[in-house]
């Protein structure tokens, strides 16, 4: 069975239920702290031995300067390992706080070249200025290249709850946008209770165009402002004490996509 | 290195009461001339004076916040007596029965004073210092609960308490990965002298790990995580008086927080425990490393020595005494095993953490320290912890409670809406929004309930804490100081009423509680009588029910010379629900009948409505059988499967309530009082005519007697929903229906009020966020 990392460091702190939620799908995940495929650890790993990374949601380090900068700095000592670990059609993966690592490390929205030097997006401070912890709906807009969400039909709605102070994704370069939409790189937006595309509080963050997750061109890098682990079950959702569905949540879908790819 | 200009020695012995009283002054001790006394009296007898050090550690472990001097008597007497079997354990937390293998951890306490000089600091190491009390005990923290207590947002002075407050909760609780999933914002004119911020945490631990504060002989002392400095230094003698205009002056004594070392620090504690490498594990809290060591050693049965000189610092040239009472964040102190020694420093490595030997548990009963080869300090550990005590003197003196007259409302819908957008009935989502309640992935209920978008107010909150068990806790917590202020009482019974009430209402069993007790000067004694009062009610409520107080906490000297706080002991409760999937939030679900339960009086004292029409009413009373049948048998209906959704009537009344349970559902709901009131109306007016028991419209729907909650009952299900509460003896009345796109009230034909839900919903959800910003 193919090998999951969920990857942290100090100021992690999603990566028990990131953890659960692959276990509970029986894939084979355990946690790395990033001392250890930095060599600076007794017990080393290594990023080849894995099938897909997931960064999980957090401050890491405190997120004191930009989100997920110190983390991503700390990774990019590993560049040319990343850059091969991605040309490999591996996955990579990250949520909230992962997400904003991922856009700092330059491989998302990674159009054309795996990891780019030049910063194409960043996740900025949300327009409200503050942290919010708010359940969010979100259009599965991916026409099939993200491998993180095959599992989602097109335009189907998912209720995954953010909370998070710097999540409006804001693109360099004018026609950034534009190419991804033409590579079908945009995978989630927000939308209101009627599935309509509006502004805050729906959008809770004032993403450019209500994007919520994108995935780089290759569809094998993902990265998502809301937390899709929050959703496993169907009672964690907000509001399933009045819209009963069945045992899984909206979440789990993307989990299982990953199985899917990973474990052939 | 030479110590002797580090060290001094006090001229205790022989000295007069103005001098003592000066020394207590000069080296900022907080201890009273008889105490030093006291203290005198022990080194003459060894024959020398004490040094500094010794002084300043002696004044950390007498002072009120570490020693409880002044309300340990009655404490004992009213609320620490037949503790329950269900209680395991009381140490740095309660730790009760969960079920076969697991147990819960509740640790509830203040932090005000910090809070008041510093909001922003004082809150999120309030938020650190409740965390370490659950984590030393090897539990995992799965829950924060935050109680608020502001002056209403007048002035510049409490908003920017208030949005510090927020603030220091929000970025470190968010930080270190525990959802702040309950607590309560109040607001009275009289915190004006001092805002109160309490902070509870819940964790779970495997009754198999669950780890004891104490050394055994022979044990390493390991100081982990933080590095030692001068922050929080003098942080509880400073707790122990009323501030002062000069009080801004001791900043100092507030410590500071780093939760990027916190989050590491409780996984690495947790994951050294589960190991079985410790034999004691002890947070550095009030008081510093002098009261933890002293309390490790005396509960293992043996004595210690400290080599000063290993603690890690912060900066350079702290005196041996700074270090010893430095209360200075992210700290635990862990006895191990010399043979378990490398494996725990490997752990701390692992997590980038600092992990220091600064000395071992020996034989003998006296604490012994050494800065470099100088011995500066020697106590005996009995003589340390035990402090003193007083018989405080009280004075009980209620307000008169009397009924005054006043008119019917002509317009009952400005009244509504005037007490929906008070700040304590407004809507609370600008300030919960900015906790993360469900980091973790276990949280069931959210402390916002309804359709997304929509969401109101729920009762509790509920976490799933364990991956294989469905079996959850139902957190909350209450008081209403409005109360308190007219009867300390009354007012602390109907705490543990409303604290069962929102149990119930997510469909829990009470478990346990919990106590903050926040009151003025205890030297002054009518600020004594209210303390009193309170535990007397909190000990008599909680034995008759059979409920548990797993921890607590006294807050004292929470005045200024502008006045004293309201007696405010806010309680938190924790329920067990057998089956998370069938907790009820509080939104309204359908077009179904509403019913009321429970008996409404004329009981408008402390009430939101007669706090905006300005007169004085009688506080709400409990009924202990009732609430203890009333609380059977809603859970039974709930168990049936009767109850669609259900939501306590406190603040605001009946009116309150129904609003916000059809904002949550985003329905309306037609309602008629007729069939309410019939009861009698007071039984203090049991002489009058008949058709003086006919109760006012504004009465039925603005009191807020206890004990009540409205239900929406599946419409399928009505009459055995009915015949039910009839078997067991308790008042429902029928309300009227769901349905709609507006809240109808009307009392025998006469329209009370009859306004649309989205104005409702702007009315109260505005109330408070145009103070925020």
């Amino acid at each position: 069975m193919a090998k999951i990392c969920v990857l942290r460091m100090e100021g992690t702190n999603c990566e028990w239920e990131t953890f659960l939620a692959f276990k509970r799908l029986k894939g084979d995940a355990e946690f790395v702290h990033i001392k250890q495929i930095l060599k600076e650890s007794e017990e080393e790993r290594f990023l080849e031995d894995y099938a897909c990374v997931i960064i999980p949601g957090g401050f890491s380090s405190g997120d004191y300067v930009r989100a997920g900068a110190i983390f991503a700095s700390r990774l990019s000592k590993l560049k040319k390992e990343i850059i091969e670990f991605i040309e490999e059609d591996k996955l990579l993966g990250g949520i909230c706080n992962g997400f904003q690592v991922l856009v700092e490390l330059g491989v998302l929205p990674g159009i054309g070249e795996a990891l780019s030097e030049e910063k194409k997006a960043v996740l900025t401070v949300n327009d409200s200025n503050l942290f919010e912890c708010r359940p969010t709906l979100l259009r599965h807009v991916n026409g099939g290249k993200c491998i993180f969400t095959r599992r989602y039909t097109k335009d189907k709605i998912v209720i995954f709850p953010s909370a998070h102070a710097e999540g409006k994704l804001v693109f360099g370069g004018e026609d950034t946008l534009e190419k991804m939409i033409e590579n079908d790189q945009i995978v989630f937006r927000y939308t209101d209770s009627k599935g309509d595309y509006a502004g805050y509080p729906w959008n809770p963050n004032g993403s450019t165009y209500n994007i919520a997750g994108i995935c780089n061109e290759r569809g094998n890098v993902f990265g998502l402002m809301p937390h899709p682990e929050r959703v496993f079950y169907s009672y964690t959702h907000p509001d399933w004490t009045r819209n009963s569905m069945g045992v899984y949540g909206d979440g789990m879908p993307l989990f299982k996509s990953i199985l899917d790819y990973i474990d052939g | 290195m030479n110590t002797l200009h580090l060290v001094s020695e006090v001229d205790l012995i022989g000295s007069d009461d103005d001098y003592l009283r000066r020394i207590s002054e000069d080296m900022g001790l907080g201890l009273s001339v008889g105490e030093l006394k006291i203290i005198e009296d022990y080194f003459k007898k060894r024959g020398r004076n004490p040094t500094d050090i010794e002084l300043q550690s002696l004044a950390q472990a007498w002072s009120e916040h570490c020693c409880y001097k002044s309300s340990k008597t009655l404490l004992k007497r009213y609320i620490l007596i037949d503790v329950p079997q269900n209680i395991l354990m009381g140490e740095d937390a309660g730790i009760l029965e969960f079920n076969d293998e697991y147990a819960y951890a509740v640790a509830f306490e203040s932090h005000n004073h910090p809070s008041n000089i510093e909001p922003y600091g004082g809150a999120a190491t309030g938020i650190g210092g409740i965390v370490r009390d659950v984590v030393c005990m090897g539990a995992t923290p799965v829950a924060l609960i935050d109680p608020l207590f502001f002056d209403p947002l007048k002035g510049i002075k409490s908003k920017f308490l208030l949005n510090g407050v927020v603030s220091g909760i929000s970025d470190y609780g968010n930080r270190i990965g525990v959802p702040t999933i309950s607590g309560m914002v109040y607001f009275d004119e009289d915190y004006v002298s001092n805002c109160l911020v309490n902070v509870g945490c819940v964790g779970i631990v495997k009754k198999s790990e669950i780890i004891r504060s104490r050394a055994k002989e022979g044990d390493l002392f390991i100081l982990v995580g933080g590095r030692t400095g001068r922050d929080g230094i003098h942080g509880v003698t400073f707790a122990s008086a009323e501030l002062s205009e000069k009080s801004e002056e001791d900043r100092g004594a507030v410590q500071l927080g780093d939760p990027i070392t916190k989050e590491p620090l409780i996984h690495a504690c947790l994951e050294a425990n589960e190991r079985g490498l410790l034999d004691g594990m002890k947070d550095l809290g009030g008081g510093g490393l002098s009261c933890v060591i002293g309390e490790m050693a005396l509960a293992g049965g043996c004595g210690a020595e400290i080599e000063l000189e290993n603690v890690p610092l912060k900066e350079e040239g702290l005196k041996p005494w700074e270090i010893l009472v430095s209360e200075s964040q992210e700290r635990m102190m862990l006895s191990v095993d010399p043979k378990n020694l490398k494996e725990v420093l490997g752990i701390f490595e692992g997590w980038d953490l600092l992990a220091t030997v600064i000395g071992k548990a020996t034989k003998g009963r006296s604490l012994n320290i050494r800065y470099g080869k100088e011995k500066i300090y020697e106590i005996d550990l009995n003589f340390l912890v035990d402090g003193v005590r007083y018989n405080r003197i009280y004075e009980i003196k209620n307000k008169e409670e009397k009924i005054e007259r006043f008119n019917e409302p002509r317009n009952y819908e400005e009244i509504f809406s005037s007490i929906l957008s008070s700040p304590n009935i407004a809507s609370k989502e600008s300030i919960i929004r900015r906790y993360d309640h469900e980091v973790g992935g276990r949280t069931v209920l959210k402390p916002l309930q309804g359709e997304i978008g929509f969401s109101s107010h729920g009762d509790a909150s509920v976490i799933k804490p364990l991956e294989d068990s469905y079996k959850g806790l139902a957190i909350t917590s209450d008081i209403n100081p409005s109360f308190m202020k007219i009867n300390p009482y009354k007012g602390s019974l109907s705490a543990v009423d409303e604290v069962c009430r929102n149990l119930v209402s997510v469909g829990s069993l009470p478990h346990s509680l919990a106590d903050c007790l926040n009151f003025g000067n205890p030297e002054k004694p009518l600020v004594m009588g209210y303390f009193h009062e309170s535990v007397r009610a909190l000990g008599e409520i909680a034995r008759e029910l059979g409920l548990p107080y797993s921890s607590g906490n006294v807050s004292f000297y929470n005045e200024t010379p502008e006045g004293s706080i309201p007696p405010t002991p806010v309680i938190l409760g924790v329920g067990i629900i057998e089956d998370i999937r069938r907790s009820i939030t509080s939104d309204i679900k359908g077009r179904n009948p509403i019913y009321l339960i429970g008996e409404t009086r004329e009981e408008l004292g402390g009430s939101e409505y007669l706090k905006i029409i300005g007169v004085s009413g009688v506080v709400p009373d409990v009924n202990i059988k009732v609430l203890k049948r009333s609380i059977e048998a809603i859970l039974k209906e709930m168990a049936r499967g009767n109850i669609a959704s259900c939501h306590d009537i406190s603040e605001g009344g009946i009116a309150v309530c129904l609003a916000e349970m059809c904002m949550g559902g985003n329905i309306g709901a037609n309602i008629d009082l007729s069939l309410m009131g019939e009861m009698i109306a007071n039984r203090r007016f049991a002489n009058l005519k008949i058709s003086d028991f006919q109760m006012r419209s504004d009465i039925k729907l603005f009191s807020e007697s206890n004990t009540r909650w409205i239900v929406e009952v599946n419409k399928k299900r009505e009459e055995e929903f009915v015949e039910d509460l009839k078997d067991q003896g308790l008042g429902c009345t029928y309300l009227g229906k769901a349905g709609g796109d507006g809240i109808r009230i009307s009392d025998k034909k006469k329209g009370l009020i009859n306004i649309p839900l989205d104005k409702i919903r702007d009315i109260w959800g505005k109330g408070l966020e145009k103070f925020l910003r």
